[in-house]
């Protein structure tokens, strides 16, 4: 059976999907280099979970730099044109009303609304983006279901690499991380 | 070779003495030349005032000079800002930096000896540029409400001393004097002994000197470039004047480090990411003072009350309009977009590009504060003409601070080697 990535679906005995394989680490440092491993061996859909950032990981993981600040300088730019727009219509076009002797377009009178909604386009889009590229609202997640798991929020680090990656095969995936170090390796149903 | 116990880090291969110190006489010849030269051009604007060589009035000749002492001297305000924020915050990243944030600090109180030759002149000519120390103007009904901020104790009257305003003076100088001098005095101490309380005193200091300092600051502003016009206020000028000051003093220490970077110096302590939050401290200051002067033109504008207004009417005549959408563009517009990108912020030889650019910016912007002011009682405003005397005495003052900033970098230890954070200055990076 062929996935949309060209791979295959896993399946355990009992006619299961798999999601991944779930690797337990003992120390922010062993999981570091594991990271590193797990990256130079080419997975590309794969995380890591720790009860606390661990700095520099981002590196170990060879994540890409966020394209969010694109979108919201973008969104920032938008917000303040259409800001200025508006006004601009509003002021000098349907409804002209003299204010204290000044033109009908006054930009003076019309920046500070210009830089809010500059502020306010930019701050919605920061927030959704980030929303939207973390794969937010998940109500959801295979991980959870393992007892073991819940160390990760307590003393425990882990890497869990999925099964839709191209890379992944059962046996491979699992030598792998057994050769980074974990202490313990578990197979993750859907 | 400077002698610097090695205590904690000081085996760390960043903290090699070649790296964080010059060769023994390494550019005195430079700065000898550059304070040498700076100080006959300064010399000579003022003697161009004074003598009427090329009809060019003292009150010209005197605001060039003027311009040239408040840009430095924001410079150092800067500069001396950030030392002490970075003190009572304990900005561990910034463990590096801090001897430069020190030596562009260091030139305040001679800014302050520019501040007070000037107030010497203007009271042996009885108020070239301080209108209101001129006996023509002292029937002004604003003058006479507002005296007391000149003259108290004394009486406003023709010849008398302005006391306040002396006495004002004498507490900046005295002020800075003592802030630079014993904050630059417990670092180099530390350098030799390694003692970490010595942090802690800084600290406890800046924690009751900052806000003495914004004080400072504001009411240095009031009475050297407010007062220039008597009849005007702004209660934003203060700040006005510490945005600026926070910016180019960054850029200047910027600029610095990125000198001893490309010279081969300091490699390894002073990294992309310091210049990366560098940029970013620049970023966010000519954000402030665009919000700063934009909010005071706002007010006015809006107001719209005669004796408020005449700022920005002495400031829409020939030339002058042009210089303040120039400021508008080059002192937000250009940075803005400039430095919103990582790559540019990180990259040495852009940042100091910016830098120098900073720089140029500040000092049209303390311009255009200033000079607009010579002619304005006149009624006819010859504009930007004969800018080449504002270009002299600008030029000689930012000679002898840079003169005296190549002397200071090169004669000390470049990196304060014993600050109890220094394993996290060395360490330092952006982690996002």
């Amino acid at each position: 059976m062929a996935n949309s990535r060209g791979g295959r679906v896993y399946v355990t005995e009992g006619g299961e999907k798999i999601y991944g394989i779930m690797a337990e680490f003992a120390t922010p440092a062993d999981l570091y280099h594991a990271a590193e491993k797990v990256r130079d061996a080419g997975y590309k859909e794969w995380d890591t979970y720790t009860p606390f950032p661990i700095h520099g990981m981002e590196d170990a993981m060879g994540v890409q730099r966020t394209k969010l600040p694109v979108a919201v300088f973008a969104a920032a730019m938008t917000g303040a044109g259409l800001a200025m727009l508006m006004q601009w219509w509003m002021s000098s076009v349907d409804y002209k009303l003299v204010t204290q002797g000044k033109p009908y377009f006054s930009w003076q009178a019309f920046v500070p609304i210009t830089f809010e909604l500059g502020v306010l386009f930019s701050a919605f889009t920061a927030l959704l983006g980030m929303i939207a590229l973390n794969k937010l609202p998940m109500w959801y997640h295979p991980l959870t279901k393992k007892e073991r798991f819940l160390a990760s929020s307590d003393d425990k680090f882990f890497v869990a690499i999925e099964a839709k990656d191209s890379k992944f095969d059962p046996e491979r995936t699992r030598e792998l991380l057994q050769k980074a170090g974990a202490t313990s390796i578990e197979l993750v149903e859907e | 070779m400077t002698a610097v116990s090695h205590t904690g880090m000081s085996h760390h291969p960043a903290l090699r003495s070649d790296n964080i110190t010059f060769a023994p006489g390494a550019g005195g010849g430079v700065s000898m030349g550059m304070m040498g030269l700076g100080l006959v051009l300064i010399i000579a604007t003022l003697g161009i005032g004074f003598t009427s060589a090329g009809h060019m009035p003292l009150a010209h000749a005197l605001a060039a000079v003027h311009v040239g002492v408040m840009s430095v001297a924001a410079i150092s305000i800067g500069a001396m800002f950030f030392l002490m924020v970075f003190h009572l915050t304990g900005a561990g990243w910034t463990a590096t930096l801090r001897r430069q944030f020190e030596n562009v600090a260091a030139f305040l109180p001679f800014a302050w000896i520019g501040m007070a030759v000037l107030l010497g002149i203007e009271l042996a000519k009885g108020g070239v540029q301080f209108a209101w120390l001129n006996t023509e103007h002292m029937q002004n009904p604003v003058l006479i409400a507002k005296s007391g901020f000149y003259y108290w104790p004394g009486k406003m009257q023709p010849g008398a001393l302005p006391l306040f305003f002396i006495l004002r003076t004498l507490i900046y100088g005295a002020f800075w004097t003592f802030l630079v001098t014993r904050l630059r005095s417990l670092s180099l101490q530390q350098d030799q002994t390694g003692d970490r309380a010595l942090t802690a005193k800084a600290k406890f200091m800046c924690a009751w000197a900052l806000p003495l300092f914004a004080l400072s600051i504001a009411f240095c502003a009031f009475d050297y470039l407010m007062s220039l016009d008597y009849s005007f206020f702004s209660t934003m000028w203060g700040v006005y004047y510490f945005a600026g000051a926070a910016f180019s003093g960054s850029a200047v220490v910027t600029l610095v480090l990125a000198r001893l970077v490309k010279a081969g110096k300091v490699q390894g302590a002073v990294t992309s990411e310091h210049f990366h939050d560098m940029g970013k401290l620049m970023f966010s200051f000519t954000v402030f003072w665009a919000y700063i002067s934009f909010c005071q033109y706002f007010l006015y504008w809006y107001a719209n009350i005669p004796e408020e207004t005449a700022f920005y009417v002495h400031r829409s005549g020939p030339g002058w309009k042009a210089l303040g959408v120039f400021l508008m563009i080059g002192h937000f517009g250009l940075p803005f977009v400039y430095l919103v990108s990582r790559v540019i912020k990180k990259n040495v030889n852009l940042i100091s590009l910016a830098c120098v650019w900073f720089i140029i910016v500040h000092v049209a912007d303390i311009f255009w504060i200033v000079r607009p002011m010579t002619y304005a009682a006149e009624g006819n405003d010859p504009g930007l003409s004969g800018i080449w005397l504002d270009l002299l005495g600008i030029g000689g003052m930012l000679l002898v601070f840079g003169g005296f900033l190549v002397k200071k970098v090169s004669s000390g230890v470049l990196v304060a080697v014993n600050d109890p954070y220094i394993e996290e200055g060395l360490e330092h990076r952006n982690y996002v």
